[in-house]
């Protein structure tokens, strides 16, 4: 296949998941870690990068699950899934859920003109955070990435 | 009186034997041709092994899965003549060949993994 083979890169049935999954993934974790600084620092700047990264992270997940679905639907003729396919799945699908949550509880605050954002906020973060890695890890194993080529 | 006794017993051994060598010889001929009929695919390490497989008509080919990853085994045309269902480690699949022909197939899951049965 050409690098710049539009039609094929973009006709490839499942391709799109594993490209767009990255944007989430990156988007979140900045996130949460401008957010911890935040924290630290008591910086409202940090507190907006985090915001705004989480707000796009968010909506960042839709076209993921979605492409997730359909690779799903179309490659595996939405079989039933098992093993690590099935936890990739779950694990997806919780991570989109704390990523949605956790940018909920900020926009809530800010909605609020809330001076401080409620300290609960951070574990929850923490969790997704290593949910959303293993999520990520579980998707480079199935899709090859140590394979040959 | 024991002369004849000791033919019979002979010719019951002579009997005995040649259809004992008869059941060997054909359960050897059988097992041949089990082993013609009956070919493997083994997947591992995101590859097809053998990834072109030339078999006689009618053969019976099984893949298996022996990777740590879920594979499938797809025909490649719009045929879809092959189409496993998600095998996990250690599971397979199988599909007797009945026309002649090449029949190309791919993993839906790893599209890079690629392999090819020749029907002759």
């Amino acid at each position: 296949m050409h690098p710049f083979d539009i039609r094929a890169a973009l006709l490839a049935k499942h391709a799109q998941h594993v490209v767009l999954i990255h944007f989430p993934i990156a988007l979140f974790i900045i996130a949460v870690l401008f957010d911890f600084l935040a924290q630290w620092k008591r910086q409202r700047l940090p507190a907006a990068a985090a915001y705004y990264n989480l707000l796009v992270a968010a909506i960042a997940t839709i076209p993921v699950v979605v492409t997730g679905i359909l690779a799903w639907q179309w490659e595996l003729e939405g079989q039933k899934l098992k093993g690590i396919l099935l936890t990739h799945l779950v694990m997806g699908c919780a991570s989109t859920v704390l990523i949605w949550v956790v940018w909920f509880i900020h926009r809530r605050s800010r909605r609020n003109q809330e001076e401080i954002l409620p300290g609960y906020r951070l574990p929850i973060e923490a969790v997704a955070v290593v949910i959303v890695a293993l999520t990520g890890h579980l998707g480079g194993f199935l899709s090859g990435v140590n394979g040959p080529g | 009186m024991r002369r004849s006794v000791s033919i019979a017993g002979l010719a019951a051994a002579l009997v005995l034997g040649a259809l004992g060598f008869g059941t060997g010889q054909k359960s050897h001929v059988a097992s041949a041709q089990e082993k013609m009929s009956m070919m493997e695919v083994k997947i591992d390490n995101f590859t097809f092994g053998p990834a072109t497989l030339t078999v006689p008509l009618g053969t019976t080919v099984t893949w298996i899965n022996k990777d740590d990853i879920p594979h499938t085994v797809v025909s490649t045309d719009d045929s879809k003549t092959l189409k496993s269902k998600v095998l996990d480690t250690d599971e397979k699949f199988s599909f007797t060949f009945s026309k002649a022909g090449t029949y190309p197939y791919f993993c839906s899951i790893h599209p890079k993994m690629i392999g090819k049965v020749i029907v002759q």
